[in-house]
C-alpha cells in the first residue's frame, strides 16, 4: 500500500499535466493569422515651410510660373465663408472612414504615392516565364516585356520628378495669393497640418499628377489609382486642412502639368529599350572582350533591355556618357583570375550573414526593384528629418532620377563589353540569389546604391556614416551573391557615386537651401 | 513498437521537411513508464517535378533536388499515461542544375508531450485509447528559409493532435486528427510582393507562415519481432497563403500534400532493432512531388507488442 501522501502528489502531477495539455490544445487550435500592418505611425510634424519653395528651379517645367493658378476667391466672400462652414461641421461628423482615409494620408502625400508606385512596379515588374510544360513563353496576366530594374527606376523618377514640379508650382501660387491655413481661422483639424497658404491644396496637386502620370505608366490600374487620388482629395476635406476650393485648384495644375511629364515619358527612347529587332547580338559580336557574354538560364533568353543604356538621362548626358568605365581585366589575365576566385572560394564558403546581405540587396524579379527598396529607405529619413511635402518631394525627385541615371549608365557599360557572369566562366560557382539575365559589368546594384548614398549623405549630413555603410555593404551583396566580380563592385560604385555628384551639384543649384 | 512507429514517423515526414518542414507523425502506442527509446534514421528524398500552386511543373533550371538527412528521436515515458519526445533532424539538400548553392545544417528540433486520456478494453481482445499530444518546434540554427533549395522555412511551430488507436492481438489501426500553428518568419530582405490584402509597403521583413491540419491513418500487422504498417497523411492548408513563384517569400507559401507509405520494423534483440520505410507524395500543393527511402536503427525498449 502506497502512502497516501505519494498518491496525492502523483495524482496531483498529472491532474495539473492534463488541465495544462488540454488548455494547450484548446489554445493551438482555431487561431487565425495574426495581421501584418504597419501599426500606427507617428505622424510627422514638418519642421520648416519653405516660403520660398516656389521659385526653386524644377525638373521638366521650365519654371513654376509656366503653368499659372488662378486667383482664389477673398475669405471674405460668402462662397468660402459657406465652404469653411460646411468643412468645420464635416470635420466634427466625421465617420470613422473618413478618420481612416484622414489618417492614412496624413501619413504624407508624397511618401503614400510612393508606396503605392511602389506596389504597382512589384506587380508589373514580372518578366514573361517559361513554362515546361509546353515550351512556350507563359502569358502571365502582369507580363511586362519591360521588366527590370530599368523600368522600375524609370517609374519612380517620372513620378517623383511631376511631384515635385507639382508642388513647387502649388508653393508659389500658396505663398502669391497667402489665403491663410484653415487653423489660423479656427479649424482644428484632424491631424497635424502644415502651416503655409491653404491655396492651392498640395495634397490635391500630388493627388491628381500622381495619379495620372501612374495610369499613364499603369493602364490597367487606372480605375484603382483614381479611387485612391479621389479618397486622397477627399480626406483633407475631412481633415479640416483644406476646403473644397483649395481642393480644385491644385486638381487643376495638376492636371495642367501632367500631360508635359507624359510628352516626357513618351519622348525617353525606354520604349525601345528591349530592342525588338535583336540588335544587342551585333553588339555582342563586336564587344570588346575577349570572352562574350550568354544567358545561362535554360533555356537561355535574351538579355534583360538591351538598349536600356540609351535611355534620355536626366542630369547631363555628355558627363555621363563620359563616365562609362573602361574594360575588366581580360579573362586571360592574372587579375581576372584572382576576382574569380575570390567569387569562388566565397561561394564554397558563404557565411549565413553574407548570405543574409546578398538576399536583402538582391530585389530581383518580381520585386519593386533596388531603386524601390532606396525608396523605402529613404522614406524614413524623410520622416525623421520633418521634411514638408515639397522637401519629401525635392528629395525624392533628386534620388530617383539620379538612380535611373546609375541605372542606365550602368545599362550601357554591361551592353557594351558583355563581360559573362562569373558562373558562366566556372559552372560550379552556385549564387545565393538568381542570377540576373544581364552581363556582369558594371555591377547596376553598387552603381544605384552608391549614387542613393552619395546624394542622401548630402541631403541627411547626420546620416551620412550610416549611408555609406549601406552601400559598401549593397556593393558587396554580389559578389556575396556569387553574381558579381570584385572589378564589377569597384567600378560601379565609381560610377555610381560620380552620377551621385551630378545630382549632389543639381540640388546645390536648384534654390533650396 | 511504439518506438518503431515514431521513429518511422518522424523518418518518413522529418527529411520531407524541406517543405512540409520538420513534422513528424506521433503515434498512438505508448512507451511505459520510465521507459526509453533512441532511433536514428537516415534518409534520402528526391523530386524533380514539384507543385505551382496544384499544378505539376518542372524546372530545367533546378533539375532534381535530393535530400538527405539524419534525424535523431528520442522516447521516454514521463508516466504510464505520459510520453515525451523529443527529435532533431540534419539535413543536407542539393539541386542538380542550375545555380542554387546547397544547404545543410540542423533544421528543427522538436519536444512533444503525448498522453494517452482514455484506454477502453473492448471485449477480450481489443483495446481502443484515446490520445492528445502538443508539441513544440523551432529551428536549432538559423538556416537560409527563403530560397527554392532550402532545408527548412524558419518557422517556430506548435501542434496539437488528438489520436484514436486501435490495437488487437497482432494488429492495430491509428487515425489522428491535428493542427499545425506555424509562427511568423523574419525574412532577409524587406517584404515588397503585390498583396494588397495582406501586406503593405511597410510591413518590415516579417511574414505569416499558413498553419495546417493533418490527418494520419495508419494500419499494420504487430507480432513480437516484426511489425509492418501503410499509411496515408494529408496536410492542407488551414490559413490564407501565396503560391510559388519569383518574388514571392517562400515561407509564405500554402503548402499541402497528400503521402502514402509503407513502414517495417525488424527487432534482431531485445533492445535493438532495424527499420526501414517508403513513401511518396501523390498529390500536393507548392511542394516538390517527392518520393523518399529510409532506414534506422532503434535502440532501448520496444513496446508496441507488449
Amino acid at each position: 500500500m502506497q502512502p497516501v501522501g505519494h498518491v496525492t502528489a502523483t495524482t496531483m502531477r498529472l491532474f495539473f499535466v492534463r488541465i495544462t495539455l488540454g488548455a494547450l490544445l484548446v489554445w493551438v487550435a482555431g487561431c487565425s493569422e495574426p495581421t501584418i500592418d504597419e501599426g500606427v505611425l507617428p505622424f510627422i510634424v514638418p519642421t520648416s515651410t519653405d516660403a520660398d519653395g516656389g521659385s526653386w528651379k524644377t525638373v521638366v517645367l521650365k519654371a513654376a510660373t509656366d503653368i499659372s493658378v488662378p486667383q482664389p476667391l477673398a475669405t471674405t466672400s460668402a462662397a468660402y465663408q459657406q465652404e469653411l462652414a460646411d468643412v468645420k461641421n464635416g470635420v466634427l461628423a466625421a465617420t470613422p472612414e473618413q478618420n481612416t482615409a484622414v489618417n492614412y494620408w496624413a501619413y504624407g502625400a508624397v511618401l503614400r504615392w510612393n508606396q503605392i508606385a511602389r506596389q504597382l512596379v512589384a506587380k508589373y515588374n514580372v518578366a514573361p516565364g517559361y513554362d515546361y510544360a509546353t515550351g512556350q513563353t507563359t502569358p502571365a496576366e502582369s507580363a511586362n516585356p519591360y521588366a527590370g530594374p530599368p523600368y522600375a527606376a524609370r517609374v519612380y523618377a517620372l513620378l517623383s520628378a511631376a511631384q515635385y514640379d507639382a508642388l513647387v508650382v502649388a508653393w508659389r501660387a500658396k505663398f502669391q495669393y497667402n489665403r491663410p491655413s484653415l487653423e489660423q481661422q479656427g479649424v482644428i483639424s484632424r491631424a497635424p497640418v502644415l502651416d503655409v497658404p491653404s491655396y492651392p491644396s498640395e495634397d490635391a496637386a500630388v493627388a491628381e499628377v500622381s495619379c495620372q502620370v501612374l495610369a499613364y505608366l499603369f493602364p490597367k490600374e487606372e480605375a484603382f489609382l483614381k479611387a485612391k487620388a479621389t479618397e486622397h482629395k477627399q480626406s483633407r476635406i475631412w481633415a479640416g486642412a483644406s476646403v473644397p476650393s483649395d481642393v480644385k485648384a491644385g486638381e487643376a495644375l495638376a492636371a495642367t502639368l501632367a500631360p508635359k511629364v507624359i510628352d516626357r515619358v513618351k519622348a525617353d527612347r525606354f520604349g525601345a529599350a528591349n530592342d525588338p529587332t535583336n540588335t544587342w547580338q551585333t553588339a555582342l559580336a563586336k564587344a570588346p572582350y575577349d570572352q562574350k557574354w550568354t544567358s545561362l538560364e535554360i533555356p537561355a533568353r535574351a538579355p534583360i533591355l538591351p538598349l536600356a543604356g540609351k535611355v534620355k538621362t536626366w542630369y547631363d548626358s555628355t558627363s555621363i556618357a563620359k563616365l562609362v568605365p573602361a574594360a575588366p581585366p581580360a579573362t586571360t589575365s592574372a587579375d581576372f583570375q584572382k576576382a574569380l576566385s575570390e567569387v569562388r572560394d566565397i561561394a564554397t564558403a558563404r557565411t549565413r550573414d553574407q548570405s543574409r546581405i546578398a538576399s536583402y540587396w538582391d530585389n530581383g524579379p518580381n520585386t519593386y526593384s533596388l531603386s524601390g527598396l532606396w525608396n523605402l529607405l529613404t522614406e524614413e529619413f524623410i520622416r525623421e528629418n520633418g521634411q514638408n511635402e515639397l522637401r519629401a518631394a525635392r528629395t525624392y525627385s533628386l534620388l530617383n532620377r539620379a538612380m535611373q541615371d546609375a541605372t542606365t549608365a550602368s545599362w550601357r557599360t554591361q551592353y557594351t563589353y558583355f563581360v559573362p557572369r562569373p558562373s558562366q566562366i566556372d559552372p560550379t560557382i552556385k549564387t545565393a540569389t538568381v542570377i540576373p539575365n544581364t552581363p556582369s559589368y558594371v555591377s547596376d546594384r553598387a552603381a544605384v546604391s552608391s549614387t542613393a548614398a552619395t546624394l542622401l549623405s548630402y541631403l541627411f549630413p547626420s546620416d551620412a556614416t550610416k549611408l555609406t555603410a549601406q552601400a559598401t555593404e549593397a556593393s558587396l551583396s554580389g559578389l556575396y551573391a556569387g553574381t558579381h566580380y570584385r572589378f564589377d563592385n569597384d567600378e560601379g560604385a565609381k560610377l555610381g557615386t560620380a552620377i551621385g555628384q551630378l545630382a549632389v551639384a543639381a540640388a546645390k543649384a536648384d534654390g533650396a537651401k | 513498437m511504439r518506438f518503431l512507429l515514431l521513429a518511422l514517423f518522424t523518418l518518413t515526414t522529418l527529411f520531407i521537411s524541406r517543405q512540409a518542414r520538420a513534422q513528424w507523425m506521433i503515434g498512438g502506442f505508448m512507451q511505459g513508464h520510465r521507459k526509453a527509446s533512441l532511433a536514428i534514421i537516415g534518409s534520402q528524398e528526391s523530386y524533380s517535378t514539384y507543385f505551382i500552386n496544384k499544378t505539376e511543373t518542372k524546372n530545367p533550371n533546378l533539375g532534381t533536388v535530393t535530400t538527405q538527412a539524419l534525424t535523431a528521436v528520442g522516447t521516454y515515458g514521463l508516466g504510464y499515461d505520459l510520453d515525451l519526445i523529443v527529435a532533431a533532424p540534419y539535413i543536407r539538400t542539393e539541386a542538380s542544375a542550375g545555380y542554387f548553392p546547397k544547404q545543410e545544417g540542423f533544421q528543427d528540433a522538436s519536444a512533444t508531450l503525448r498522453w494517452e486520456a482514455y484506454d477502453y478494453k473492448l471485449g477480450k481482445k481489443l483495446r481502443l485509447s484515446w490520445l492528445f499530444a502538443v508539441g513544440y518546434s523551432m529551428p536549432i540554427q538559423n538556416y537560409v528559409n527563403d530560397a527554392m533549395v532550402a532545408i527548412g522555412r524558419g518557422s517556430k511551430n506548435w501542434d496539437g493532435r488528438t489520436m484514436l488507436h486501435l490495437k488487437g492481438k497482432s494488429f492495430f489501426i491509428t487515425g489522428q486528427y491535428g493542427y499545425i500553428r506555424r509562427g511568423q518568419v523574419t525574412l532577409d530582405h524587406v517584404v515588397n510582393y503585390y498583396d494588397p490584402s495582406q501586406l503593405n509597403p511597410n510591413s518590415g521583413s516579417k511574414v505569416n507562415v499558413p498553419d495546417v491540419t493533418e490527418i494520419i491513418v495508419r494500419g499494420g500487422y504487430v507480432n513480437t519481432w516484426l511489425n509492418l504498417d501503410v499509411w496515408g497523411q494529408q496536410q492542407t492548408p488551414y490559413t490564407k497563403g501565396t503560391d510559388i513563384g519569383p518574388g514571392i517569400p517562400f515561407p509564405t507559401n500554402a503548402v499541402g500534400f497528400t503521402r502514402l507509405g509503407a513502414t517495417a520494423y525488424l527487432r534482431l534483440a531485445k533492445q535493438f532493432g532495424l527499420t526501414a520505410g517508403y513513401n511518396t507524395i501523390i498529390d500536393g500543393r507548392n511542394v516538390g512531388k517527392s518520393s523518399q527511402i529510409n532506414a534506422g536503427l532503434v535502440i532501448g525498449h520496444w513496446t508496441a507488442n507488449n
